[in-house]
């Protein structure tokens, strides 16, 4: 017991006086969540608008003044033809412009939008934007509820997703180095000769990462909380519950990273291209899983962040009760236990 | 002169390496083919579902209108708006919406009911989106007015007409293959002299502290060159999209970035001592450039203050300068602010990469 | 019951036969010399027996116990110490002693007496970080670190290198107290004055058991291999009466530690000389000054008529280095390695074909051109490394500890190309921990404490301290020492 303390020691004196890493791994979910939070919106906002017309009757004069009065569309000139308009937004001075019809009063003829298409979202809700505005939309038809998000805050979708990602990236990237380190560096012969039990070392390594997720989690969920206003629906202790699922699942494919590379580099980049990158593309953080084409849908089965986001979307932020994500809860449970095994069945006691 | 064995030995020892050649050739085609399909942020296959309580002619058609929009999937009617939540809870349905009793009657005794639309907005766009759709379906069906408006306009799409988001994707994922070639390589590299114990050899030799950093940052350079000319042709091979401005502008905005990735690697690997510590910090460093580059968001959403951080940022002048020449076919002359920036920032890194290199100290 | 017990072991990676057939058998309380040139099998031999190898063929047994079926009952009675033990480098000297001794089952109190000779030197630096040591620092602390616990077996592979002698000597006698405790010890060393310590020596090449019996039996039977016959260098024949390394008062302070610490020296064009202190005496951090890797806190220095603190660049085209760590580049071939450096020195490619071709003739390379630098074994490495430090003809070369770890017969022909070098009028600037290269120089300095307490050819310095060779009057002056070191 007291070899087993103090290799945690150790293990966190190696953790706490790389202060640069130390301060990345902080540093980190802080400037993510900022960045999410308040940096990094979808809102149609500031869309650089050129009014096409060449006669400015009352009803085209309505529609330009309620462009203009609205929050979304700054007006930024006024051109002759839609040559000229195209001009400009191909020189990126514009976003959209709206060509009115000469008789646009006379009901018969109508408008056009010219937008710049480059963004396909960020288009369609311009013109989408747009048509409401000018059409002055009887809003009282249609009575509108965001459900969980009412100001559709891109923090929400993204709090459980930094989660996900931070998470592995610790536990998975993190241990792996750290056993791998000790390989080339000569110590693991030392310590696989000495007295202690090889399950014991491999322990007594992952405690400390197992701390600092916690750390982790508790730092995204307090400023989740309490500096973006992310509520907290669901119970925090499922939350926890799931999270130490996943982190014992982050652990154990570090350790099996660490089984198979040989060098601190091969570690580095096989976390980085087995773990970052799919964690990142598929694992619906960034980019929605329905909208891949089915084949990267069956690969995205297999990525473990894929059910902790969701679950964690689910639970935090539609604050559904655990039985809602059962589903996600069992096969994280069964991934973490495959793999679990696979990594201390493969784990050497020898050198070869 | 000495520049030439300098450049020679980093060349070998990529060549020698037993990863990276398989590396610079196999990432670029695997990006290439299936990142594409995964940055996709397009907004469908929205489920809906129904919750009629009027059960008149009007809701009905209400409801055919739903589902002849290919835009939505419907899900069926509900008999309560408590079991179509409970739907939502579980994720099978995105969007309710609800037709109040005798909605029928009110609207023709001209009183102002209101339909219900409740979506799930934790993805805001998504939400978003859907209720736009879903509203203009309920007032397009319900006021002929407005639907006389709406059908009164059209919406002409430029240079991207049938929205496809792969045209908007590819020129930024250049940007990203760049980023992670250029960016994370030449960080592992002098951590990597200094951990070996070469680069003590190295620095008491002569070898002037330019030429040294200059023949770190060539063959990156040229990786580079090689890897956009890959991405190009798997972009027309592939998907058919082609760069629609002048093809040597690609490169002349392409080659400053590789430049500012490559000094900023070597920035950071001259300050750190171990690998691990280069790899963290520059991975800080990328995903907050990338994140408020404008590559997945617009920046003009952005409040003024993260705006702000975007003028020094060379990604975002790249990414705005390669969507205008690859998508819009700009010239030299729409991209000529952008180029200079890129130029500037990344001359300043190269010179900051090599006095970061310390022969003696 | 013997202790260790090896049968017809061998063991092969891929084509490479490590080990091949070797049998032999250690005695309880016994002291065994495992000795050998570099790449002989050794390390395999020591990772056999600590189980973490699995012999291809043969058994062996260790305490009786089988080293595939008994892992765990081996593991909980043997101590190794692998060839490059390695600290943590983030951990105080003090974390690193405590963790092991821990890790073994012990305390630092309970082995502090079995350690207490070479940890008192070191104890006074408890609360710096292991990576700020020097290199003799780290391997003292490692020692330490292998001996605070006393298992029934201990495994020492090459544990001295790059020990000076005083150290090595308290070292030894550390080993025979614990034999007396019934400890058997198997050791492996390039040293001679340390094979002779063993009670009897097993002489291995290419895994082959070429013979065992008592030391003297071994040397004698193998003398042109452990004993090469001296090498005849008539003194000062090149020496100019001119100065090519001018240093007074030289002083670097790291913080209020004075590593250099006010010293004054002249180093005359053409000689050998050998700059020999302890470990932590301030060798390298003097001569990192000398070569412009490190700027002197105060005093001056010229090399090659160029001043160390604004002309280093300058000093750089003139001088020669090579390093304590090997410092070539590893995935490049032995062809390339001479390229690059020629090319950084500016020579043009037809200088640097012919030189090559050149260089490789006499060190008998030529076969071996394209081989890759990483694969060729430890002795050629150095002669290597060396014959690259002074391709560009430098007017000067500065040496550091070259002949680490490497077996006395490679080291009698690194020697022969020093003097071939001085006969070419290169200056040579040798530090080492070998007392018989210490006699090739034509002239020394020993460094004690940052300070040179004594300068002079070695036959003035014996006749100086009434000592018989140069080992007695290294470990006289060293032991003189009042800070023990860094």
């Amino acid at each position: 017991m007291k070899q087993f303390i103090s290799f945690i020691i150790k293990e966190s004196k190696h953790i706490v006086r790389d202060k640069r890493t130390m301060l990345i791994l902080f540093g980190m979910p802080i400037v993510l969540m900022l960045i999410f939070g308040f940096a990094i919106t979808t809102d149609v906002r500031n869309v650089r608008t050129v009014v096409v017309t060449s006669s400015l009757d009352h009803l085209t004069q309505r529609a330009v003044e309620r462009l203009a009065a609205s929050e979304y569309f700054t007006i930024t000139a006024s051109v002759a033809t839609p040559q000229d308009a195209e001009r400009l937004i191909r020189g990126q001075k514009a976003d959209l412009a709206i060509v009115f019809s000469p008789d646009f009063a006379s009901k018969r003829q109508g408008m056009q939008f010219i937008v710049d298409g480059a963004d396909p979202n960020m288009a369609q809700q311009w013109t989408n934007y747009a048509t409401a505005v000018i059409a002055n939309a009887d809003a009282s038809l249609v009575n509108s509820k965001m459900l969980y998000n009412p100001q559709m805050r891109s923090a929400y979708n993204f709090v459980p997703a930094i989660m996900g990602m931070l998470l592995m990236l610790v536990c998975a990237m993190m241990t792996s180095i750290s056993i791998v380190r000790e390989k080339e560096k000569g110590t693991m012969e030392v310590l696989l000769v000495s007295p202690v039990k090889p399950l014991m070392i491999i322990v007594a390594k992952a405690i400390p990462y197992l701390v600092l997720a916690f750390a982790i989690l508790t730092t995204i969920l307090l400023m989740g909380r309490y500096v973006l206003g992310v509520p907290l629906q669901g119970s925090i202790v499922w939350i926890y519950v799931v999270s130490t699922i996943y982190i014992l699942l982050a652990l154990s494919l570090g350790l099996l990273i660490s089984n198979i590379a040989t060098s601190q580099l091969m570690a580095l980049l096989l976390s980085a291209m087995v773990l970052l990158v799919p964690i990142v593309m598929l694992s619906g953080m960034l980019f929605p899983v329905e909208s891949m084409p089915p084949v990267l849908q069956w690969i995205s089965a297999i990525v473990p962040p894929r059910y902790y986001i969701q679950a964690m979307r689910k639970l935090m932020i539609m604050g559904v009760g655990i039985g809602e994500v059962l589903r996600e809860v069992v096969i994280l449970t069964a991934m973490t236990v495959l793999l679990l095994a696979v990594s201390l069945l493969k784990f050497k006691t020898r050198l070869e | 002169m000495t520049l030439k064995y300098l450049i020679q030995k980093e060349f070998l020892q990529i060549r020698r390496n037993a990863f990276l050649p398989r590396l610079i050739v196999i990432f670029p085609i695997m990006m290439m083919c299936v990142m594409p399909w995964v940055m996709n942020m397009e907004v469908k296959n929205i489920v809906v579902e129904v919750v009629d309580n009027d059960h008149s002619t009007l809701s009905q058609r209400l409801v055919q209108s739903i589902e002849a929009s290919n835009y939505f999937i419907f899900n069926g009617l509900q008999p309560t708006y408590q079991a179509a939540l409970k739907d939502i809870e579980t994720s099978k349905a995105d969007m309710v919406l609800v037709i109040p009793q005798d909605y029928s009657r009110d609207l023709t005794n001209g009183a102002h009911p209101q339909v219900l639309i409740a979506a799930n907005a934790v993805n805001g766009t998504k939400g978003a989106m859907g209720n736009a759709y879903l509203s203009q379906i309920v007032t397009a069906t319900v006021n002929p007015d407005v639907a006389d408006i709406q059908s009164r306009v059209s919406t002409l799409f430029l240079y991207n007409k049938r929205l496809n988001y792969k045209v908007f994707m590819i020129p930024a994922l250049l940007a990203i293959v760049m980023m992670l070639m250029c960016g994370f390589l030449p960080t592992l590299n002098i951590v990597g002299e200094k951990e070996a114990g070469t680069i003590e050899q190295i620095n008491v030799t002569p070898v002037p502290k330019w030429a040294f950093i200059l023949a770190k940052l060539i063959p990156y350079w040229l990786i580079a060159l090689f890897v956009i000319v890959v991405c190009l042709i798997l972009s027309w091979l592939i998907y058919g999209i082609t760069c629609q401005g002048p093809l040597w502008l690609v490169f002349v905005l392409a080659m400053p970035l590789a430049l500012f990735w490559s000094s900023f690697g070597l920035i950071i690997s001259n300050y750190s001592d171990t690998m691990q510590q280069a790899i963290f910090v520059m991975w800080f460093f990328v995903v907050m450039m990338l994140l408020l580059s404008g590559l997945f968001t617009p920046t003009r959403s952005m409040p003024d203050w993260a705006y702000a951080t975007t003028y020094i940022n060379p990604m975002h002048y790249f990414i705005d300068g390669i969507r205008t020449v690859f998508v819009r076919g700009g010239g030299m002359q729409s991209i000529l602010h952008q180029v200079l920036a890129l130029c500037g920032i990344s001359g300043v890194m190269a010179c900051w990469a090599v006095m970061s290199y310390r022969k003696n100290s | 019951m013997n202790a260790i017990e090896v049968n017809h072991v061998s063991k092969s990676y891929g084509k490479v036969k490590a080990l091949d057939d070797v049998s032999f058998t250690v005695g309880k309380g016994e002291v065994f010399g495992l000795i050998g040139p570099d790449g002989a099998g050794k390390t395999s031999m020591y990772r056999i027996l600590c189980t973490l190898l699995k012999p291809g063929q043969g058994n062996a047994t260790v305490d009786g116990f089988d080293v595939v079926r008994q892992m765990t009952d081996i593991r909980r009675r043997v101590g190794y110490m692998p060839g490059k033990f390695s600290l943590y480098q983030d951990l105080t000297v003090q974390e690193n002693l405590e963790f092991f001794a821990t890790l073994f089952g012990t305390t630092v109190e309970a082995g502090y007496d079995t350690i207490k000779a070479i940890y008192s030197q070191i104890e006074r630096f408890r609360d710096r970080k292991t990576g700020a040591l020097s290199g003799g620092m780290k391997q003292k602390l490692a020692l330490c670190c292998a001996l605070v616990h006393q298992p029934s077996v201990l495994f020492l592979d090459e544990p001295t290198t790059g020990v000076d002698p005083v150290s090595r000597k308290e070292f030894w006698d550390m080993l025979i107290t614990l034999k007396e405790s019934g400890i058997t010890i198997m050791a492996s060393t390039p040293y001679l004055d340390e094979v002779r310590r063993c009670e009897r020596v097993a002489f291995l090449d290419q895994g082959k058991i070429r013979g065992i019996g008592t030391p003297d039996e071994i040397l004698t039977r193998f003398a042109d291999i452990f004993n090469p016959p001296g090498i005849d260098h008539d003194q000062g024949s090149e020496v100019k009466d001119e100065n090519v390394i001018e240093v007074e008062h030289l002083v670097k302070a790291f913080g209020s530690f004075h590593a250099v610490d006010d010293i004054s020296f002249a180093v005359k064009r053409g000689e050998i000389f050998g700059f020999l202190g302890a470990n932590g005496a301030g060798k390298t951090t003097a001569m990192h000054m000398l070569t412009g890797l490190n700027q002197p806190t105060s005093g001056t220095g010229r090399v090659a008529g160029y001043d160390i603190r604004t002309e280093h660049e300058q000093i750089k085209k003139h001088i020669g280095y090579m390093s304590q760590r090997f410092s070539l580049y590893e995935d490049l071939t032995v062809a390339e390695n001479i390229r690059l450096f020629g090319g950084i020195y500016g020579m043009n490619d037809a200088d640097i074909a012919r030189k090559t071709d050149e260089v490789l003739e006499r060190l008998r390379f030529a076969d071996h051109k394209n081989d890759l630098v990483g694969s060729l074994p430890l002795g050629w490495k150095q002669k290597l490394a060396f014959s690259v430090s002074i391709f560009h003809e430098p007017s000067i070369v500065f040496l550091d500890e070259p002949t680490g770890g490497v077996d006395p017969a490679t080291r009698r022909q690194f020697w022969e190309l020093i003097y071939d070098a001085a006969g070419r009028g290169i200056t040579v600037f040798v530090t080492t921990h070998y007392m018989d290269e210490a006699e090739y120089c034509d002239r020394i300095s020993i460094m004690v404490d940052g300070k040179i307490s004594a300068i002079g050819t070695p036959s003035q310095l014996k006749e100086r301290f009434h000592q018989p060779d140069m080992e007695h009057v290294f470990i006289y002056l060293a032991r003189q020492a009042t800070r023990s070191s860094d």
